[in-house]
């Protein structure tokens, strides 16, 4: 019942009671990806700016980031072969995806940046000869 | 009412009437009226150069906007400084300003703190209608400190007049004319001043901008930390600006009585020199050889030294050590019935009331002078912005300047009339024509520098200087070049009853009289001049102390404690505390305390404030913060006659004149630049700063 | 037309001698000990009398600028200073003076300092001008020799010294207070006004600045009187003035003619004629390159006179008067005159440094047809934002003629716009 609640009232925790009720209706599934995302084109071609409508549903959060690198062209209309047709190609220089590590303690830090933490020296102490 | 009320003028600004003074600008009477005006060129301490055009304002019956910073009021002027007029006329120059500025603001260090990004969002326009090329333009070598990106150059003029009018160098300039005007230095040399780094503060933009800081971080990431600065005995007000516990920067505060708004190279760029040869942690010798240790360990062995030989202990407290921690020591030394306590590490024979060790007249004083005498002092590296004082003074005319010792450029025309105490006894026997002119001014007054007073005769150079100020009437200053030092004069850290001096101390440590010696800060004394005498070491570089140091006790910098420091005109300010101090480290003060009770003379105060309480009991004034509290008339001390050798300068090495000096790389760099000939080629990427 | 025995300089064009005793032949030095005898007060009362207005550009009354100098002597000396800078292009009468008629200036120059109570005066003279300088060193050195300068001056009982003095170049040191500066030893940049040079000029002490042809004229009015200069040209416009008609028309000259007279006059009497008859003529710069241009249908009417020109928003300037036929590309003439400016601005004040070399690139463009049609707005706000928001005058000098080219070209501009390769392109 939570659940539903949710899927009523929120969107980021899942997709909503009308995204699903819209996918069924109209979705057609165009692939999963390794993470278990679901991609959908509108089966009946409906545009949006002139392309064709395509979305995802996520298993799980709803975070942009999830997407995987190889639906990323995809989803951007960059490309329209979907990974699993023949005509992908896969570049070497693609690399594994990984998820927005911003505001956790993998966040990305540049040399230089002020250390929050406290822990760091910021100083070189003497040493005798 | 009072006449002054009378001669106001009313002039009525943006439908507000207000009465300022004759002479005032309209920018003045604008900012009186609450209304900001916007502008480049102007600052209040430089001349009015009315280049930037950003001040306009309209008056009415003026045919055309006026540049506020420039004209005068006349009575019943009617300004407006939010008419379209003077609307369209700020974004007219603003647009001018831009179209042949970079725009490079993420890659500018000026970001966030820019006049020119600030002025644009609240006066400018909104988009840009310039197509064609953005004039590019050389940078500049201007040594070590300042990093020049001269595209960025909005050509105010601020530093070209800086350096004509504060610094006495007139060493920048404009070049060419119309759009291919350029600022640059003379031959591409670095300024040849001691105050160079103001231009940094002063250019509205990124033009000018400090090199050792470029790159390092942006204005927002920094913790700002108001506090004194102890580099000269000037106690100009800086703010340190942190990012965590590293030091990035130093810049100063304003203080019209201390240091306007302007700081010495040596005081700017030090904070380098706060990140390295840090002592963190306590070392004792072993077998030779200095180790880390415990504290408990660092005690043990102080204690085994000195428990029970407190008469054979000597103390020297350094350049840059504050009033608490020499209040600390001084009780410390009671408690073990030691005389042998001096602060004045380089031997200055400085004896007698507090009127003899303080600059009397005040630094704000030094403009209402109208003669001046220099015995053995060279304040352009003994205070370099003190000497803009006497610059400033020296500017307004009619200040004859007499100065005697070595000649050397001041950056303002001084007399050398002699060399040494022989002149001096001359002019005290009224054979020198100056000595009249310093009796017929109202208020002549008379400079003594350190190195008058670290010889041998010093103490008749200080009799004879102050005799001659009592005959002619003069006010009588004593120009120190520690920081430390008027505290430790006022807290009587001088040798007690049969008590030796630092150069006693050093012999009785060799004759082996004195066992051991605890330096508080003190790095000017050679360490084989203490024999085989203990030494403990209490301070928070490793410099020429730390190596002769049997025991090494890490204390805090000026930047990581809260401590009283009393600058030469007898000005008691409060450092605050920016940083804590590194690794295990300790208040210098805390030390004393620790030290104390492991002699058994305990220390009878917990904490700082019980200390400041018995420090204020004994020495009042010091608690009257930020106050000059007049002191009584000097008085001769007793001596042996003046000698005649030439005056030497207490400062030759400005750039190195202490353990934190000595530990920057920053200082290193500009020795270097100072000492190699001028036109050394390209150093720009030199410096390894770069990023 | 101006009567022979009314003209001043009677040797412009150097058919006669310019050596002292020509010059006295044509009464000049005569009775110079009388005048000043007189008193300062008259001197200033007669060149006030007279009506005439500063030959310099500006127009302002010179016996009212004479008398702005402080009467009573405060201890600092007061100083004269002949502006010799001719730098404005199409103008070419003071370099005519110093070389044909030097005396008429120097005399000028006894007379002008003593009625401002001067004892030193300082000819500052282009640095371009060689030839002129040496004809004035020259005359200076026989009026020495003659005792008409040095102490006692003329025998009027005035001590007075001319210095000759070289410039270096420079456009902006025409501007009073940049040429000051200049003097000073200075880079040539004009001052902040106030205080005025009346007040605080070389040195700090009281100053006038004059141009040449306003002291020249001076021996002349005080000996004849006030009143007959008042008598030629207009009501607030008197006197003669010499005009320099450079350009397309048939004869260029330099002509000393009544103020006020017709354009149209002007060039057909003296200059020959526009190149090719009066209905070739497209336009015609009237006061030197610094105001705005007039088309042919203004020209056939308009007279030359300070304020003539004013209600036509164009001015008199120094009487430079440039003709322009149909040859012309006006875009590319203008464009031209705006790199001058963007050449001599001096760099102090910021719309001036800016905004000549801004006007100067978009009308480079436009003479080539490579700019948007937009543009044309968006310049003529360009030198609205320049013209009254500098320290002196350039800024408004580079700004008038751009002005004066959008107020009476327009349909030429947005002709060759789009007739140009960006419209070409978008097409």
């Amino acid at each position: 019942m939570m659940r539903f609640l949710k899927m009523l009232f929120t969107w980021w925790h899942h997709q909503t009671l009308s995204t699903l009720l819209h996918t069924r209706r109209r979705g057609k599934l165009m692939g999963v990806d390794g993470q278990g995302n679901c991609y959908y084109e509108d089966k009946h071609g409906a545009s949006i700016n002139g392309k064709t409508r395509r979305w995802v549903l996520y298993n799980g959060d709803i975070e942009t980031t999830r997407i995987s690198p190889e639906w990323h062209g995809w989803m951007h209309y960059t490309v329209d072969e979907t990974p699993d047709q023949a005509a992908y190609v896969k570049r070497d220089w693609m690399k594994p995806g990984q998820i927005n590590m911003t505001g956790t303690k993998d966040a990305h830090k540049p040399a230089g940046m002020a250390d929050t933490t406290g822990y760091a020296d910021g100083y070189d102490a003497w040493t005798p000869k | 009412m009072s006449e002054t009320e009378n001669n106001l003028v009313k002039v009525t600004v943006d439908g507000q009437a207000v009465e300022v003074a004759p002479g005032t600008t309209i920018m003045q009477a604008c900012e009186e009226a609450g209304a900001e005006i916007p502008r480049f060129c102007y600052h209040e301490r430089l001349s009015v150069a009315g280049n930037c055009r950003m001040c306009l304002v309209e008056v009415e019956n003026a045919p055309k906007p006026v540049a506020s910073c420039a004209m005068p009021v006349a009575p019943d002027m009617v300004v407006s400084t939010t008419s379209e007029t003077v609307k369209t006329a700020r974004e007219g120059v603003m647009e001018f300003l831009l179209i042949n500025h970079p725009l490079d603001c993420p890659i500018c260090d000026q970001g966030g703190e820019c006049d020119l990004q600030d002025q644009a969002l609240g006066f400018g326009g909104d988009a840009s209608r310039f197509d064609d090329n953005k004039r590019a333009v050389e940078n500049k070598n201007m040594g070590p400190l300042v990093k020049t990106i001269m595209t960025r150059c909005i050509h105010c003029t601020r530093c070209v007049r800086f350096a004509q009018e504060v610094a006495g160098v007139p060493e920048i300039g404009a070049i060419g004319r119309g759009e291919d005007t350029e600022i640059t230095t003379y031959l591409e040399a670095s300024l040849d001043s001691e105050m160079s780094g103001n231009v940094i503060d002063l250019c509205p933009v990124g033009a000018l901008t400090s090199r050792p800081y470029a790159f390092t971080a942006r204005p927002w990431e920094l913790r700002k930390t108001e506090t004194i600065d102890v580099m000269d005995a000037l106690g100009s007000n800086i703010r340190v600006d942190m990012r965590g516990r590293e030091a990035m920067r130093i810049m100063p505060r304003n203080h019209d009585d201390v240091n306007e708004e302007w700081l010495s190279d040596k005081s700017r760029f030090v904070w380098d020199g706060l990140n390295t040869q840090r002592l963190d942690r306590p070392f004792i010798r072993q077998n030779g050889k200095l180790t880390p240790a415990s504290w408990d360990a660092a005690f043990d062995l102080v204690e085994s030294k000195l428990k029970g030989k407190g008469a054979a202990t000597a103390a020297i407290a350094g350049d840059l050590v504050c009033a608490e921690g020499q209040f600390a020591l001084k009780g410390l030394m009671d408690a073990l019935a030691s005389p042998h306590v001096d602060c004045r590490q380089d031997g200055a024979k400085i004896s007698g009331p507090r009127g003899n060790y303080i600059f009397n007249a005040s630094i704000a004083g030094i403009e209402e002078a109208d003669a001046l005498l220099l015995i053995g002092s060279n304040p352009r590296l003994e205070a370099p912005v003190l000497n803009a004082r006497i610059r400033k003074r020296y500017l307004m005319g009619d200040f004859p300047i007499v100065a005697i010792g070595e000649a050397v450029d001041l950056t303002y025309k001084a007399e050398f009339i002699g060399a040494g105490a022989d002149t001096l006894a001359d002019l005290l026997a009224g054979k020198q024509s100056f000595a009249d002119t310093l009796k017929n001014a109202k208020n002549p007054m008379i400079i003594v520098g350190q190195g008058a007073l670290t010889r041998e005769d010093g103490a008749a150079v200080l009799a004879a200087a102050i005799e001659l100020a009592a005959k002619t009437g003069a006010s009588f200053n004593m120009l120190h070049t520690a920081a430390a030092r008027v505290a430790g004069l006022d807290l009587g850290l001088v040798p007690g009853e049969g008590g030796h001096d630092v150069a006693g101390i050093q012999d009785a440590a060799q004759s082996g009289t004195i066992e051991n010696v605890i330096f508080y800060g003190a790095d000017e004394i050679a360490g084989a001049s203490l024999g085989d005498a203990f030494v403990v070491y209490i301070g928070s570089h490793g410099d020429r102390g730390a190596h002769r140091a049997d025991v090494i006790l890490p204390a805090a910098a000026y930047t990581e404690k809260q401590a009283t420091y009393v600058n030469t005109e007898g000005r008691a300010q409060m450092t605050e505390q920016a940083a804590t101090p590194p690794g295990e480290a300790r208040e210098d003060w805390k030390i004393f305390r620790a030290l104390s009770a492991r002699l058994d003379v305990t220390l009878p105060y917990d904490n700082l404030a019980a200390l400041r309480a018995a420090m204020y009991e004994a020495v009042p004034h010091l608690a009257q913060l930020d106050d000059v509290i007049a002191a009584d008339a000097p008085v001769a001390p007793p001596h042996d006659g003046l000698g005649a050798e030439a005056f030497t300068y207490a400062v030759n090495d400005f750039y190195f004149t202490n353990p934190i000096a000595r530990a920057s790389a920053i200082m290193a760099d500009c020795a270097k630049a100072k000492n190699e000939p001028k036109n050394r080629g390209d150093s720009s990427e030199g410096t390894g700063t770069d990023g | 037309m101006l009567r022979d025995e009314d003209r001043i300089f009677k040797n412009i064009y150097g058919f006669e001698g310019a050596d002292i005793a020509s010059a006295k032949a044509r009464g000049d030095w005569d009775g110079t000990a009388e005048l000043i005898k007189k008193g300062r007060d008259w001197v200033i009362d007669e060149v006030k009398a007279s009506g005439l207005r500063g030959r310099g550009g500006a127009g302002f009354p010179t016996g009212l600028k004479w008398s702005f100098m402080p009467k009573e002597n405060d201890g600092r000396p007061h100083y004269l200073v002949v502006n010799a800078d001719e730098s404005e292009p199409g103008t070419c009468k003071d370099r005519d003076i110093m070389r044909h008629e030097p005396h008429k200036l120097l005399e000028g120059c006894v007379l002008a300092g003593f009625a401002m109570g001067a004892h030193a005066c300082y000819v500052y003279v282009r640095g371009e001008f060689i030839r002129e300088r040496e004809a004035l060193q020259r005359a200076v050195d026989e009026a020495y020799e003659a005792g008409l300068l040095g102490k006692n001056a003329a025998g009027s009982g005035w001590d007075y010294d001319i210095y000759v003095h070289h410039g270096a170049g420079a456009y902006i040191c025409g501007e009073e207070t940049a040429l000051i500066e200049s003097l000073e030893g200075k880079k040539g940049q004009p001052r902040l006004k106030p205080p005025f040079p009346a007040n605080m000029g070389l040195y700090g002490c009281p100053t006038t600045v004059n141009n040449v042809e306003s002291i020249a004229v001076a021996p002349t009015i005080c000996r004849r009187g006030g009143s007959w200069f008042a008598g030629l040209g207009r009501e607030g416009n008197t006197g003669t003035k010499l005009f320099c008609i450079s350009g397309h028309v048939n004869n260029p000259c330099n002509v000393e003619e009544e103020m006020g007279i017709p354009l149209k006059e002007l060039l057909e009497k003296h200059a020959g004629g526009v190149r090719g008859g009066w209905d070739n003529l497209l336009a015609v710069i009237p006061g030197g390159s610094s105001v705005p241009l007039l088309p042919k249908d203004i020209c056939d009417t308009v007279l030359m006179d300070f304020d003539s020109l004013k209600e036509v928003q164009s001015g008199l300037g120094t009487a430079a008067v440039i003709v322009m036929d149909k040859s012309t590309d006006i875009i590319k003439a203008i464009a031209r005159i705006s790199h001058f400016y963007k050449h001599e601005s001096c760099g102090q004040c910021t719309p001036c440094r800016e905004g000549t070399g801004w006007m100067w690139r978009v009308l480079e463009r436009m003479a080539a047809g490579r700019a948007q049609p937009k543009e044309i707005d968006m310049l003529l706000q360009v030198t609205k934002q320049i013209e009254g928001h500098t320290i002196c005058a350039l800024g408004d000098a580079a700004a008038w003629p751009v002005q004066g080219l959008i107020r009476h070209f327009r349909p030429v501009i947005e002709e060759r716009l789009a007739n140009g390769p960006l419209q070409e392109a978008a097409e």
